[in-house]
């Protein structure tokens, strides 16, 4: 499958100098008297790096290679992470790599999405939000209000999070994954 | 809709007419079905009925011109195939406006003051326009090649170009129908807003000179696997009689968005 300028679309995948892409801003630009171009931005679907490039009208990129699946995290073992597509059941394994920071947040049949590119796992995105309960948590010091209005936390999924000192050992938290992880609510 | 984008383009086009008339030219209504669309490698006419949806107005108004109206305008509907985006439409608006016993410079003059007018129609600030050429945007040295020329005025030139700006003398390669002066073309570009928002000529006067113009625009679009847009032997035959002119194009929905910061052409026109 091959695109040309004039399928250009926000969101579509394409491949160009060695790497997937999503285009992520397209304008039409032709002077008046002069030939048809499409001005782009495109963001690399493995690093997040932005690129502007500017197409001939006519000029055709190949669709890239790409393909999110639906999966959920079963286990980990020696930082190998296993998954199974929830429609097919197919199990991968990911490198610890991939996942970087994120792999903190992951705990049984947490559903994530997973981008393959050439049929490998490039990058695994997280929901937006988790839930998991307080592991530990240094216990709230009556009267303590002067300096410290958040405390550390270590959560059952394994991340480790600040939150505010009214937490407490056993309670559910959702937390933003966005940053690193962020005390949203207690739950 | 956009009703303050409507209500902001009738007063610009308003303000058009009357300057227009002040200035003693006279509105024509040119047919916008016609046998020949264009000399234009780069634009595609669309076909409708025996003949061509006109891309501008400029053949029916030379010939005009050359029959006898001195000073005269149209502001009419055209058609350009394959233009689609925020700055590009289908169907357009251009003004064009065609003068006796003028160049390049006093069209300059003439467009100032109606965008002038235009703007205190609309309530916004009056432009202090600035002057360049095609040369000294290029640091010195034009590419000589037409995909390296226009790739760079896209990437390079035109996003600087946000301050109202002339940019005059095209290299003879882009002069289309424009008159040659010691192998500069007396061509010149109005950008408002960052919009490329007219194009004028001190006109090409030389009849043998517009055939072999209509000839090298054909092979261009033969070598490019196109349909050439037939000769006008009537524009041909007006140029023969043409005093010295002048004339420009004024798309009336970019200088309605280039006064109004609307970003959408769409926002300008009454939806299809």
């Amino acid at each position: 499958m091959a695109y040309q300028t004039s399928d250009f679309r926000n969101g579509l995948k394409v491949e160009t100098e060695g790497a997937p892409y999503t285009i992520v801003y397209f304008q039409f630009v032709k002077p008046g008297k002069g030939t048809a171009f499409t001005r782009t931005k495109l963001k690399n679907l493995l690093t997040g790096a932005q690129i502007e490039r500017t197409y001939r009208s006519g000029e055709i990129l190949e669709e890239a290679d790409v393909e999110e699946q639906p999966m959920q995290f079963l286990y980990e073992q020696q930082a190998v992470y296993t998954f199974m597509n929830t429609e097919t059941f197919e199990q991968v394994e990911i490198q610890g790599a991939v996942l970087g920071d994120d792999a903190k947040f992951l705990m049984e049949n947490l559903e994530v999405s997973v981008l393959f590119y050439k049929g490998r796992a490039v990058n695994v995105t997280l929901p937006n939000f988790i839930e998991s309960k307080v592991a530990w948590t240094e216990p709230a010091v009556k009267g303590n209000t002067s300096n410290n209005i958040t405390k550390s936390c270590k959560l059952e999924c394994g991340a480790e999070i600040q939150v505010p000192i009214f937490v407490k050992e056993g309670e559910l938290l959702k937390v933003d994954t966005r940053d690193g992880g962020s005390y949203v609510s207690r739950l | 809709m956009n009703v303050a984008g409507l209500r902001a383009r009738a007063h610009v086009v308003r303000a058009l007419h009357e300057g227009l008339w002040a200035e003693g030219f006279l509105e024509l209504h040119p047919p916008v079905l016609v046998d020949g669309p264009a000399l234009e490698e780069n634009l595609e006419a669309l076909r409708a009925h025996d003949g061509f949806l006109h891309t501008s107005p400029e053949f029916s108004l030379k010939r005009a011109l050359a029959g006898g109206l001195p000073r005269i305008y149209a502001i009419t509907p055209c058609f350009r195939g394959e233009e689609q985006g925020p700055h590009h439409a289908t169907e357009f608006t251009l003004l064009e406006l065609y003068l006796q016993n003028a160049n390049y410079l006093d069209l300059i003059t003439i467009v100032e003051a109606l965008v002038i007018r235009a703007a205190v129609a609309v309530g916004a600030s009056v432009p202090a326009f600035t002057r360049t050429t095609v040369g000294a945007l290029f640091g010195g040295e034009i590419p000589e090649e037409d995909d390296e020329f226009y790739r760079r005025w896209i990437d390079e030139i035109e996003p600087r170009l946000l301050t109202p700006t002339w940019v005059l003398d095209f290299p003879q390669r882009h002069a289309a129908l424009a008159e040659l002066r010691g192998g500069v073309a007396e061509r010149v570009e109005l950008y408002l807003s960052g919009l490329e928002l007219a194009n004028g000529f001190s006109e090409l006067g030389d009849a043998e000179e517009l055939r072999q113009r209509f000839m090298y625009s054909a092979e261009v679009r033969r070598s490019r696997g196109r349909d050439p847009h037939p000769t006008d032997e009537g524009v041909l035959q007006a140029t023969a009689r043409l005093p010295r002119s002048a004339g420009i194009a004024v798309g009336v929905d970019r200088l309605v968005m280039a006064l109004t910061g609307i970003r959408d052409i769409e926002d300008v026109r009454l939806p299809r």
